[in-house]
């Protein structure tokens, strides 16, 4: 398994402020496989991908990425992993913003200590090749459509051949058209390189296309929504 | 400086008013510090080329050239000791006089035997020893004006000084020196006006004066020994620059003002990048998300502070060595800069702007990559 996390809880303040963020939550996710968390906002979408992506330290449980467990590791050595273990794409401010399309992704080289050789130059050409950026590898985020930014950061999730993708709702800056293309290209991204993505979202119109779906609730992992209601589209 | 340097090109605009800024404190620092050094030229350049290493003036709280009064006593009475290797008599008062084109000048008559060490080399002309009124004037009177040939003649005393030599540039307190024999000196300083009538012979008891002693000593001399048993006060000529009027007050003032620039300018680049760091949080918790550590985005940070503060302070005593070069020095203005005071201040300028900096960039340590996700708690 890539990813797995056992009875996690996390709670959030003291004393009186202390909220349950997540509830003894347990999910696997295999290589080759993307599981998509829905729920509404404030339901502890983001405490997830914080705890599995090695941002927060959960209260208790436990949480391994390979056969590495980093639910007690130090700060610097989480940060280590993150480097070396994990990709991510996040909602908002995805980009370095003084950097271009190929710059982010060498970027990721420069964070290991090291000098971006011809490979992994070549490397981070395909890459954009393959999420169909390779004509504006020299633009900058402000010279990007919302949907081009997201794909420059899913060919830099994969540039340091990552185990795990963490996306934090990677659609929601995106149309309803532009959205379901990010999210196929992404299920067959982490097809083609064999990576687990765990990926959270509000937006239930596009998770048909994950390979698997789990809810949460308050803080607890369900298998079904747990309102009755039909499922808000927010945007 | 992956990033640093992409930042810079980035935010050129931003970069750019602040690099202006510095630049434009260190021209006003290097303008300022040749300024200080051109007036403290200005104010003692005699002593400044002194050919002596100790100066004994009369014993006195704050011993002066204006005050002090020795007599043959002290002076014979120094070449006793070991390890004094030349002692000489100097003579020091000033004079309002006038030219024989009558102009007014006020000059400091220094009164030296001549051939002793202490008299200088003259760059045109002839040296002392010649005739009896026969004068040194320092190059700082050439530029008022007067030449070899001229007569200079003090007022109150209506000596005449003929002059008959040039030597380099010699003031004290700001005033230009005329270098006269101890005898002429001791007959304008202490005889009656007008000099002693023809045939009339001056009590021998005025020659056994003068105003300080220029001490040659060897290390390890014993002076506060010395000083007790002859009554002198004794100090290098290095702090005898504080003896000199107005000395101590221009060094102060120059020094302070370059001092608060120096400060102004680390707060200023402090609240910059204070301002840039903030306007950056949200970048620096996604590289950091992305698996950056303090360690790398801190040097990151610095370098580009450094650069812009190598480049800016550069540029900036550049330009204020050229303009003080080019425009101030040849106005006339008190104007002297040396390499290394130049780029004494523009290390120091660097240095304190760079911790400004540093203070203000050591924030990207407390920022939370989890800023990097979306606002759910």
């Amino acid at each position: 398994m890539s990813l797995v996390a056992a009875e996690v809880s996390l709670f959030l303040g003291d004393g009186d402020q202390r909220v349950t963020a997540l509830d003894r939550v347990s999910l696997q996710v295999g290589p080759a496989e993307l599981l998509a968390v829905a729920g509404p906002s404030g339901a502890g979408k983001s405490s997830l991908l914080a705890v599995c992506g090695g941002l927060r330290q959960p209260t208790s449980g436990r949480i391994s990425v390979g056969d590495t467990v980093i639910s007690d590791l130090e700060p610097e050595a989480l940060t280590r992993v993150r480097r070396e273990r994990l990709g991510f794409v996040f909602q908002q401010s995805n980009l370095v913003p003084s950097l271009t399309a190929l710059d982010q992704l060498l970027l990721m080289v420069h964070l290991r200590g090291r000098r971006p050789a011809a490979q992994d130059r070549k490397r981070a050409l395909e890459l954009l090749g393959e999420v169909d950026m390779s004509h504006r590898i020299d633009r900058r985020p402000d010279q990007l459509s919302g949907g081009e930014r997201q794909r420059v950061g899913i060919a830099r999730a994969f540039m340091s051949q990552p185990q795990l993708l963490l996306l934090d709702e990677p659609t929601s800056m995106l149309d309803h058209t532009r959205g379901r293309q990010i999210i196929e290209l992404l299920v067959r991204s982490c097809h083609e390189h064999d990576v687990a993505a765990l990926m959270v979202t509000h937006d239930h119109g596009m998770l048909d296309i994950a390979d698997r779906i789990v809810y949460i609730h308050d803080g607890k992992l369900t298998a079904t929504p747990a309102d009755s209601l039909p499922p808000l589209q927010q945007s | 400086m992956f990033i640093a340097i992409r930042d810079l090109k980035f935010a050129k605009g931003r970069f750019l008013l602040m690099g202006l800024v510095i630049a434009l404190v260190a021209l006003l620092v290097t303008l300022l510090g040749g300024l200080s050094a051109g007036l403290i030229k200005n104010n003692i350049s005699a002593l400044m080329t002194f050919p002596a290493s100790h100066i004994a003036f009369e014993y006195d709280d704050q011993p002066n050239y204006r005050n002090s009064m020795v007599d043959r006593e002290m002076w014979s009475g120094w070449s006793g000791y070991p390890g004094v290797r030349s002692v000489q008599p100097l003579g020091h008062t000033m004079f309002s006089s006038r030219s024989n084109r009558d102009e007014p000048l006020e000059i400091v008559l220094w009164g030296i035997e001549p051939g002793s060490f202490l008299e200088p080399e003259v760059t045109a002309g002839d040296q002392l020893g010649g005739i009896d009124n026969g004068v040194i004037i320092s190059s700082t009177l050439v530029d008022k004006g007067l030449n070899i040939g001229d007569t200079i003649t003090l007022d109150r005393v209506l000596t005449e000084l003929k002059v008959i030599g040039i030597s380099g540039d010699a003031n004290i307190a700001h005033v230009p020196i005329v270098f006269a024999s101890l005898r002429k000196w001791q007959e304008a300083t202490y005889g009656p006006p007008g000099g002693p009538e023809p045939g009339e012979k001056l009590p021998a008891v005025l020659f056994d004066f003068a105003s300080v002693i220029a001490l040659q000593l060897d290390d390890g001399v014993d002076i506060q020994t010395i000083d007790e048993d002859l009554g002198t006060v004794t100090m290098t000529v290095e702090d005898s620059y504080r003896a000199s009027t107005g000395y101590i007050e221009e060094l102060y003032s120059v020094t302070a003002i370059q001092a608060f620039l120096v400060i102004i300018s680390a707060v200023v680049i402090g609240a910059f990048f204070t301002i840039w760091t903030i306007q950056r949080t949200q970048e620096i918790g996604l590289v950091k998300a992305l698996g950056a550590s303090n360690a790398y985005l801190l040097k990151d940070a610095i370098a580009q502070a450094a650069i812009l503060l190598l480049v800016s302070t550069t540029i900036g005593v550049l330009v204020g060595y050229l303009f003080g070069r080019l425009w101030v020095m040849p106005s006339g203005i008190p104007f002297m800069l040396e390499m290394n005071t130049v780029l004494l201040s523009a290390v120091i300028l660097m240095a304190t702007g760079l911790v400004g900096g540093i203070l203000s960039i050591h924030m990207i340590t407390r920022i939370d990559p989890i800023i990097a996700l979306g606002r759910e708690r």
